[in-house]
C-alpha cells in the first residue's frame, strides 16, 4: 500500500520533470546556432574522452620524438602536420582538449559552489554585518585582475596544471557571489519568501529551497559562458609557460611552441589556436541558447 | 454617426511550443464617430490582442493574422504599408494603457515627453510650432486633465508623481494629438476608487469636447456603465453580445454575460454567485462551434457544431447565441 | 462562543522613519475582532490598512501600542514569536503569481507548513496534502505535481488558501485575495472562503478596496484614511447609513452595475485633489483638506473616536456631542 503510493508519487514527479526538459529542448532548438554549438561541443567532449582510441597517433601525446618526421606540413598521414620534434599535431590537439576541458570543469567546480553559497547568504542577510563582511571580501578579490593573481600564484608555486587551476578558481568565485547576491537580495522581498518566513521555515530552508532554485537559470547560463573564458585563461597561462608544461600537449603550450616558427611552419600554431577558438565559440553558442531557454516569454 | 472603425471577422493566432493558439475567433466590432464603446471581457479573452491588432503592434512572430479585416475610415489597416501605419498611429489613433509607468519613459521629464508629442503631431499636420507655442500647448493639455500646477509637473520625472497623476499625463499625451479614436486599455484598474472616479469623469469631459471616439477596454462592468453608450462583451476570442450599455447591463441575454453579471458583487448585498463553472478554453484546442458551450447551462445540440452568428434581439442589441435564433 | 475578542488592537502606532520624513503609516488605531467574524478593512493608498495587517502578522513590530491574540500580547516581530502563533495566524496574499514559488511544485509548496510544524510523517503529509487540495476543489492527482505557472490565477489562489489552512489556523488575514482575479473566478473563491470560515471556525481580517465585494463578505467594516480609523460599523449599517464624510465620498464613487445599486449609493460627493502622502499628514483631522463639510475646528484638532452605539464608532467632529 505504502509502496504503491510512493511509486505513483515518484512517477508523477518524474513525468513532470521530463515535460519540463522537453519544453526546454524545444526552446533551445529554436536557435540553429545554439544547436550547432551543442553539436560541436558534444563532438569535442567525446573526442577528448575517447582520445586514446580515436586519434591516429595517441603516443605522440606522451614524450616522443621522431626527427625524421619533423616539421611536416598537413598531409593525409598527419592531418594537421607535425611539429619540430615530429609529433602529430592533430592527435596532440585532441589530447590538448582534455586539459582545456579539465581546467574549465575543475575551476568552475571549485569556484562556483563557494561563490553561490556566499552570495546566497549575503543576499538573504542584506543590510546586516554578515552581508558586509562577505561582500567586502568579495570586492577585494574582484579588485585584483584575474590574470595577475593567477600569475602571482603560479609563479610562487611550481607551475603546473593543478596549481594553475586553483589559481583561476580563486579569482573566479567572486563573480558568482556577486551574481547570486544581486539575485538573492531582490528575491528576498518576494511574497513566497515572506510566506515561508511567516510560516516559520528555517533560514536554511528559505535560502536553499526557496531562493536558490530561482537563481539556477542565471548561474547555469553564466557557467556555460564562463567555460570559454576559463579555457582561454588556462591557455594564456600555458602560453607564457606557467601552465601545462611541455612536453604535455596543452593547447596554449602548443601555440607558444609553434609561434617561434611562424610564418613558415604555420600549422604548428594555427591549428591549436583554432582549436581554442572553436571550443570557446561552441560554449558561447550553447550559453546563448540556454539564456533563451530560461527567459520565458508569456504569450 | 458614421462608421469610424469596423473590425470584420478577425482571426489571430500565436505560434508556440505546443502548437498554434487560435485566439481571436472572428471578432466583429464597430465604432462610430463620436461614440463611446466598451469592450468587456476577462483575462485571456483577447481584448488586448484585439486592440494591439488595430494598432498593428503585435509581434508578428509569434502572432499571425489568420483572416479578417480592420477597416478604419474605409481602408483596411491590416493591408497598410509601414508608412501609412505610422501616419495612422500619429494622427488618427491614440492609446492609453493600464500601467502608466510602462508608458512613460522614466529617464525623461514629463515636459520633454509631452513636448515631443506635441511637436510631432504638429509636424504631421504640416505645421511647425515655435517653442512658446509648444510650451503653451503642453500646459494646456495638462490643465485640461485637471492637473494642479502644470508648470511644475513639466519639470518632474514620472517616478516623482502618484499613479493618478501619471495616468492623467498619459491621457494628456493621448488627447494632445487630436486623434479621432482613443483606445483605452484598462486605464484606471490600478488606481484608487476616488481617483478612478475623478479620472474617468475627466476623460468623459475631454472626449466629449474633442468629439473623439473611445474604445474602453475593461473587466469592470461598473466603469463601462458610467462611461460608454454601447458595450461589447467578449469571450474566448469573439464578441458574444453587444448593445446599448444600460439596456444590456440591466437585462443581459447571452448566458456568459448573465453569468458575469451574476458574479459581480452588488451593493444590495445579495451575496455572490458561484461564478461560472469551468475555465476559459485552451486556445490550442478550443471547443468547436460556440466556444462557451462547455460551460453553458443552456447548451443544445447545435452549439458544438457551428459558431452562432449574431441574432438581433432589440434596438441594436444582439447576441451570438442559438437561444435567440427565433427571436430575430 | 466566548466574549473575548480573538484579536484586539489597542492604540496601535507604526511609524517608518525615512529620509523624506516620518511615514505615519498607522497612527493610533484601536479595534477588536470577535471570533468567527469577518472584519473588512477598507482604505485607499496610504490608508495604512496593509501596514495594520502586517503588524498583526508580525512583519513589523509596532512603534507603540498593543496587539493581543486570544488575550495574549503578540506585538513583536514574527522571528520572535512562538511557533504556535505562526500556526494560528496565517495570510493569503494578493498576487498569487508571486506568493507561490515558481520553481517549486504544488506538492513542495504545500509541504512547507506541514513540515515546519511537524504535522505527521511523510506518508501522513501526502494524504494531508490530498485533503487540502480536495478542500479547495482541486483534484490532487492533477495538481500536486504541477508548477504554479501551468495553472490559472484562480487555481493559484486556491492553492494559496490551501497552504494557509494547512496548519489548522484560527485567524486568517486575506489581503485583497481576489483583486488580481477575474470576476467569474472571484465568486467561487469568495464562497469557498465563506464556507471554510463556517466549517473550520475561522476569523478573517479581509482587506480589499472593492466596496461592493465588502458588502457581501464582511460582518463588520472598518474604513481607514491616512493611518487613522474613520468609521467602524456592522456591514449593513455601514452601507445604508454611513456617517463619516470620507465613507460617503468613497461609497458615492463606486462604479455599480445596476440601477438598484445606484439608488443605494449616498449622494454624490465629488472627490477633489490627490490623496496626501502619509509623510505629510495634514494637521487636525487628516481628512479635512478634502472634506466637503469641513468646519473650522477640523484644521485644528484631531477628532476622537465616538461610540454611537450598536457597534458603530466614528471619528469626526460632526459627532463630537455624542457619547464617547
Amino acid at each position: 500500500m505504502q509502496w504503491e503510493e510512493r511509486r505513483t508519487d515518484l512517477q508523477a514527479t518524474l513525468a513532470q520533470r521530463r515535460r519540463g526538459l522537453a519544453r526546454g529542448w524545444y526552446r533551445f532548438s529554436r536557435n540553429p546556432l545554439s544547436v550547432i554549438g551543442l553539436a560541436v561541443l558534444s563532438l569535442i567532449v567525446l573526442a577528448a574522452i575517447f582520445a586514446p582510441y580515436i586519434t591516429p597517433y595517441p603516443e605522440h601525446a606522451k614524450p616522443y620524438t621522431n626527427f625524421s618526421a619533423g616539421s611536416l606540413p598537413p598531409s593525409s598521414t598527419y592531418w594537421f602536420g607535425t611539429d619540430r620534434v615530429g609529433r602529430d599535431i592533430f592527435s596532440r590537439v585532441i589530447f590538448g582538449y582534455r586539459f582545456s576541458l579539465t581546467i574549465g570543469i575543475v575551476v568552475l567546480g571549485l569556484g562556483v559552489a563557494p561563490g553561490v553559497i556566499l552570495g546566497l547568504v549575503a543576499g538573504y542577510h542584506q543590510g546586516t554585518w554578515i552581508e558586509t563582511i562577505i561582500m567586502r571580501i568579495t570586492d577585494v578579490f574582484l579588485a585584483v585582475p584575474p590574470l595577475v593573481l593567477a600569475l602571482a600564484i603560479t609563479a610562487m608555486l611550481t607551475p603546473n596544471l593543478m596549481n594553475q587551476m586553483m589559481a583561476i578558481a580563486l579569482v573566479w568565485w567572486p563573480w558568482y557571489a556577486r551574481l547570486v547576491f544581486a539575485l538573492a537580495s531582490s528575491l528576498r522581498s518576494e511574497y513566497f519568501v515572506r510566506e515561508a518566513e511567516l510560516t516559520g521555515a528555517s533560514k536554511l530552508h528559505i535560502m536553499f529551497r526557496e531562493i536558490l532554485p530561482n537563481c539556477f537559470a542565471p548561474v547555469m547560463t553564466k557557467m556555460t559562458l564562463d567555460m570559454g573564458i576559463v579555457i582561454l585563461l588556462g591557455a594564456t597561462l600555458s602560453f607564457i609557460g606557467l601552465g601545462v608544461q611541455p612536453p604535455k600537449p596543452g593547447l596554449g603550450t602548443m601555440v607558444a611552441e609553434g609561434a617561434k616558427r611562424l610564418p613558415g611552419e604555420w600549422w604548428g600554431t594555427i591549428f591549436p589556436a583554432l582549436a581554442i577558438v572553436i571550443v570557446i565559440l561552441a560554449f558561447n553558442l550553447v550559453g546563448d541558447g540556454l539564456r533563451d531557454v530560461f527567459s520565458v516569454e508569456e504569450v | 454617426m458614421d462608421g469610424l472603425l469596423a473590425i470584420k471577422d478577425l482571426h489571430v493566432g500565436f505560434r508556440i511550443f505546443e502548437g498554434r493558439l487560435h485566439v481571436l475567433n472572428g471578432v466583429l466590432l464597430d465604432v462610430r464617430e463620436g461614440e463611446r464603446v466598451g469592450l468587456v471581457g476577462e483575462t485571456g479573452c483577447g481584448k488586448t490582442t484585439t486592440v494591439k491588432s488595430v494598432l498593428r503592434v503585435l509581434p508578428t512572430p509569434p502572432a499571425v493574422v489568420l483572416g479578417g479585416e480592420i477597416v478604419y475610415r474605409g481602408r483596411d489597416v491590416l493591408k497598410m504599408s509601414r508608412r501609412q501605419m505610422t501616419a495612422l498611429r500619429r494622427h488618427e489613433l491614440t492609446a492609453i494603457f493600464q500601467d502608466p509607468l510602462q508608458s512613460l519613459n522614466p529617464v525623461f521629464t514629463i515636459g520633454t515627453q509631452l513636448r515631443d508629442i506635441v511637436k510631432d503631431s504638429a509636424i504631421g499636420q504640416g505645421r511647425r510650432l515655435s517653442r512658446r507655442e509648444v510650451e503653451a500647448r503642453c500646459i494646456q493639455a495638462l490643465q485640461e486633465t485637471g492637473m494642479p500646477d502644470p508648470e511644475r509637473i513639466m519639470t518632474n520625472y514620472p517616478v516623482q508623481l502618484s499613479g493618478g497623476m501619471r495616468q492623467r499625463i498619459c491621457i494628456a499625451e493621448a488627447l494632445s494629438t487630436n486623434a479621432r479614436l482613443l483606445l483605452a486599455d484598462e486605464p484606471t484598474t490600478n488606481l484608487d476608487v476616488t481617483i478612478q472616479d475623478q479620472i474617468l469623469r475627466k476623460l468623459d469631459e475631454l472626449v466629449d469636447e474633442k468629439g473623439a471616439s473611445v474604445v474602453m477596454i475593461t473587466h469592470s462592468m461598473g466603469v463601462v456603465r458610467d462611461l460608454t453608450q454601447r458595450v461589447n462583451i467578449m469571450y474566448a476570442g469573439s464578441i458574444v453580445e453587444a448593445g446599448g450599455t444600460r439596456v444590456l447591463l440591466e437585462a443581459p441575454k447571452h448566458p456568459y454575460t448573465r453569468g458575469l453579471m451574476a458574479s459581480v458583487p452588488k451593493l444590495t448585498g445579495e451575496g455572490i454567485s458561484e461564478g461560472i463553472p469551468g475555465r476559459i478554453p485552451n486556445y490550442l484546442d478550443p471547443p468547436s462551434g460556440c466556444r462557451f458551450h462547455p460551460r453553458c447551462e443552456h447548451r443544445m445540440e447545435i452549439c458544438d457544431q457551428e459558431s452562432p452568428p449574431f441574432y438581433e434581439i432589440g434596438d441594436g442589441h444582439r447576441a451570438a447565441c442559438y437561444l435567440y435564433q427565433e427571436a430575430s | 462562543m466566548n466574549d473575548h475578542p480573538i484579536l484586539s488592537v489597542d492604540h496601535l502606532v507604526k511609524h517608518f522613519p525615512t529620509k523624506a520624513g516620518v511615514v505615519r503609516a498607522v497612527d493610533d488605531i484601536s479595534f477588536d475582532v470577535a471570533a468567527g467574524d469577518t472584519l473588512g478593512l477598507v482604505g485607499e493608498s496610504g490608508s495604512g490598512k496593509t501596514t495594520t495587517a502586517q503588524c498583526v502578522l508580525g512583519i513589523y513590530p509596532p512603534t507603540s501600542g498593543q496587539i493581543s491574540f486570544d488575550g495574549q500580547p503578540i506585538g513583536v516581530v514574527f522571528s520572535r514569536r512562538k511557533k504556535e502563533l505562526k500556526r494560528s495566524i496565517r495570510i493569503v496574499f494578493q498576487d498569487p503569481g508571486s506568493s507561490l514559488n515558481p520553481k517549486r511544485t504544488i506538492k513542495q509548496i504545500l509541504s512547507v507548513p506541514l513540515k515546519v510544524h511537524g504535522m505527521g510523517s511523510t506518508r501522513e503529509r501526502l494524504s494531508m496534502m490530498n485533503e487540502l487540495l480536495e478542500m479547495v476543489e482541486l483534484p490532487p492527482a492533477e495538481y500536486l505535481y504541477k508548477h504554479p505557472q501551468s495553472i490559472g490565477g484562480g487555481e493559484k489562489q486556491m492553492v494559496a488558501i490551501a497552504r494557509a489552512l494547512a496548519t489548522n489556523p484560527r485567524f486568517v488575514v486575506l489581503d485583497e485575495p481576489t483583486s488580481a482575479l477575474d470576476v467569474s473566478v472571484q465568486g467561487k473563491i469568495i464562497n469557498l472562503l465563506m464556507r471554510l470560515a463556517e466549517e473550520l471556525e475561522l476569523t478573517y481580517l479581509f482587506i480589499t478596496h472593492d466596496l461592493s465585494l465588502m458588502r457581501n463578505v464582511a460582518t463588520r467594516v472598518a474604513i481607514m484614511y491616512l493611518g487613522k480609523l474613520c468609521e467602524i460599523a456592522r456591514t449593513e449599517r455601514f452601507f445604508r447609513a454611513p456617517r463619516h464624510p470620507y465613507t460617503k465620498m468613497l461609497l458615492s464613487s463606486i462604479p455599480v452595475v445596476t440601477s438598484d445599486e445606484e439608488s443605494l449609493k449616498p449622494e454624490k460627493v465629488v472627490s477633489q485633489g490627490e490623496i496626501p502622502s502619509p509623510v505629510n499628514v495634514p494637521p487636525g483631522c487628516s481628512f479635512h483638506l478634502r472634506c466637503p463639510v469641513r468646519m473650522p475646528i477640523c484644521s485644528q484638532a484631531d477628532p476622537e473616536m465616538r461610540d454611537l452605539g450598536d457597534g458603530r464608532v466614528v471619528r469626526c467632529h460632526l459627532y463630537d456631542d455624542e457619547a464617547t
